[in-house]
């Protein structure tokens, strides 16, 4: 056992009384993806990769995606709702995911196949992009290929990359009100050149309200409920429908 | 009583003629700037009309205290950042890229308050002192520690560091910490009343509980050293889990968002902390009515708060019938 010497640090933990205790649930059963897994959960950058090197000698790429890197990271999105992870920890985690991502995809010599596209953005004049970091997060770790236009976006750029990518649902961010007035401006225009597609609108400053005054519009309040959005585009729900189901 | 007397009776636990009302971010609407004929961007550039503005706050809307600056971006500026103007209509912020990289030595500039706006600030808090002949609060806005080393090494790779390599933002929260001291310390001598230090990055709505604890905590302690005026500390978003700490860095007043809960902070902070707060700005005080604006302001009294105010900083488009319907709850208690 080790012997402490000092006793500030023990009773300076447990005085977060307001701070909610819980633990990471094992991966896999499998002892190297476990452990690809845990480097994910524990947000370690430097440690993952290296450690993908080492599990593509025994394993398959799609096998670490899979089953170690995203099972990883919906276990972060698990502690992260229940409010045993902070959202720099997501970041982490996230981050850690996309670096063992890529090295998976060089091993196979190609992009991991995906189930469709999500175009993301942040409102033109708006930097506060940090929901959005989230919501391409958990999108990617949901098998969606993640279109990620950045934050600060213009309407024509937004409207430009739909056209380009067709998506099957499009994303906005805004965080202060003089920036969430592009939506309603990017929606007339997505349906003006006949894409119909649901355009899940969230950040501080919207609110439902706000969101399905307009067409296309479907309110998203938390970050976790994306990739639920995604699967309802990727079947062919409209967003008339969607927004029965996700808002009042 | 006038606007000034009735804030300081709270400040001095004694009873105020009614409740004060005012805020303790920027109040500057779009209304407001067209009856006192100043505009953005000058607002956040020039003294004059930047204490033009300020002073709508009480002539226009009535609050009990005016309060410049109206963005987060001075002492950011001051140290190095490039601030992206927000033109007539937004609030300048921070441009990309940030100044420093974590593993960066900063450097504190020796003529860090006259670089930038600072002079202008400055200047307009002493036409304001000029102007209001000390019957109304002045109040000058500085940056809490975290949110300066956000603004300097940008916001996502701080956030990351407070988890993965702690020590590498000392540097920079310590420069947030001199700088805001430095500022604070100018705005009284040219006539401030009170300060207020805005953190929004500190919030438990990005960085762990314990991060604030353990490293944010003694900045801010340490900016709010030496101030001899009374302190607000505002902390956007659910404080709950960091508001027992909040109370402890000398700071007399605590800002609160209806997020989080005034009776908390009570319960964490004691009998003689001053609590403020009121309807939230995004989606009540700018999105809702009159009436909508009334009951959430008494719900906020009810919970504990002893001055009325918008919870952050109020968004530009705000009807001024909202700011007017938010004093009129004050006037009756
Ligand atoms: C951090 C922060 C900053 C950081 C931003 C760093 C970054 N890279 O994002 C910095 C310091 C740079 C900053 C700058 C400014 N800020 Co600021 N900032 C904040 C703060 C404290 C937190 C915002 C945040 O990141 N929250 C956490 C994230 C995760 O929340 P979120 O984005 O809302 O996402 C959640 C949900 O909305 C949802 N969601 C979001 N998007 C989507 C999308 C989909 C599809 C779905 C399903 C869900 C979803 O999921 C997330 C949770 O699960 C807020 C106050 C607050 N506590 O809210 C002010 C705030 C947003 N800022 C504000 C202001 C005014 C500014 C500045 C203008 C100030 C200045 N002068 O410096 C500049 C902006 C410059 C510009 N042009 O953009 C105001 C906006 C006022 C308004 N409503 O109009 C706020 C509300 C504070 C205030 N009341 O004054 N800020
Ligand atoms: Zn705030």
């Amino acid at each position: 056992m080790k012997i402490l010497s000092d006793f500030s640090n023990i009773f300076k933990r447990y005085d977060i009384d307001l701070e909610k205790v819980g633990q990471a649930k094992q991966i896999s059963k499998d002892p190297i993806l476990q452990s690809i897994a845990k480097f994910v959960v524990e947000g370690d950058e430097d440690g993952i990769s290296p450690a993908v090197d080492e599990a593509l000698k025994t394993k398959t790429p799609l096998d670490i995606i899979n089953d170690a890197l995203i099972a990883g990271m919906n276990e972060v999105s698990r502690l992260w709702e229940e409010g045993v992870y902070f959202l720099p920890q997501v970041i982490l985690s996230s981050d850690a995911m996309n670096i063992g991502i890529a090295k998976c995809e060089k091993a196979m010599g190609k992009s991991m196949e995906r189930k469709g596209k999500v175009v993301t953005h942040t409102a033109e004049g708006d930097i506060h992009d940090i929901g959005q970091v989230i919501v391409n997060a958990l999108l990617n770790a949901n098998g969606f290929e993640v279109i990620n236009l950045g934050a600060d976006v213009p309407v024509d750029k937004v409207v430009a990359a739909c056209k380009e990518h067709r998506p099957v649902m499009v994303t906005g961010t805004a965080l202060m009100t003089t920036t969430m007035t592009a939506f309603p401006k990017i929606a007339h225009q997505l349906k003006a050149v006949g894409l119909d597609i649901p355009f899940i609108c969230g950040g501080g400053a919207v609110c439902e309200e706000y969101v399905t005054s307009f067409d296309l519009g479907v309110y998203g309040k938390e970050a976790s409920q994306a990739p639920g959005m995604a699967e309802d585009a990727l079947t062919g729900e409209k967003w008339s429908a969607m927004r029965g189901k996700w808002n009042g | 009583m006038n606007a000034k007397e009735r804030v300081m009776a709270v400040l001095n636990h004694q009873k105020p003629d009614r409740m004060p009302c005012f805020c303790a971010n920027s109040t500057v609407t779009y209304e407001q700037m067209e009856k006192v004929q100043a505009f953005w961007p000058s607002g956040h550039e020039k003294g004059e009309d930047m204490a033009k503005q300020a002073l709508a706050a009480y002539t226009v809307v009535g609050f009990d205290a005016v309060r410049v600056p109206f963005c987060q971006t001075f002492e950011a500026e001051a140290l190095g950042c490039g601030v992206k103007s927000g033109g007539t209509e937004g609030i300048p912020g921070i441009a990309h890229p940030s100044p420093y990289t974590l593993n960066d030595t900063p450097v504190f500039p020796n003529d860090f308050l006259s670089r930038g706006r600072i002079p202008e600030l400055l200047k307009a808090v002493r036409i304001l002192k000029k102007e209001l002949k000390d019957e109304v609060l002045i109040i000058g806005g500085i940056i809490g520690p975290f949110t300066i080393a956000g603004a300097l090494v940008d916001t996502v790779p701080l956030l990351k560091a407070s988890f993965k390599t702690p020590e590498k933002m000392r540097p920079f929260l310590e420069m947030g910490q001199k700088a805001g001291n430095m500022l604070a310390k100018a705005l009284i001598e040219a006539g401030a009343d009170m300060i207020s230090c805005e953190d929004m990055t500190a919030s438990p709505d990005l960085i762990a509980p314990k991060t604030y604890r353990d490293y944010e905590m003694d900045y801010q302690t340490a900016q709010f050293e030496g101030i001899r005026v009374p302190k607000i500390l505002h902390i956007c978003g659910n404080v709950d889990g960091i508001v027992a700490w909040m109370g402890q860095t000398g700071a007399e007043i605590l800002s609160l968002e209806p997020k989080a809960s005034a009776q908390l902070a009570r319960e964490k902070c004691g009998p003689d902390i001053i609590l403020m707060g009121g309807v939230d700005t995004a989606t009540t005080l700018f999105m809702k009515d009159v009436a909508t604006v009334k009951a959430g302001s008494e719900e906020s009294i009810a919970d504990g708060i002893q001055m009325l105010a918008p919870g952050c900083a109020v968004a530009p488009g705000t009807p001024m019938e909202n700011l007017l319907a938010m004093l009129e709850v004050a006037k009756a208690h």
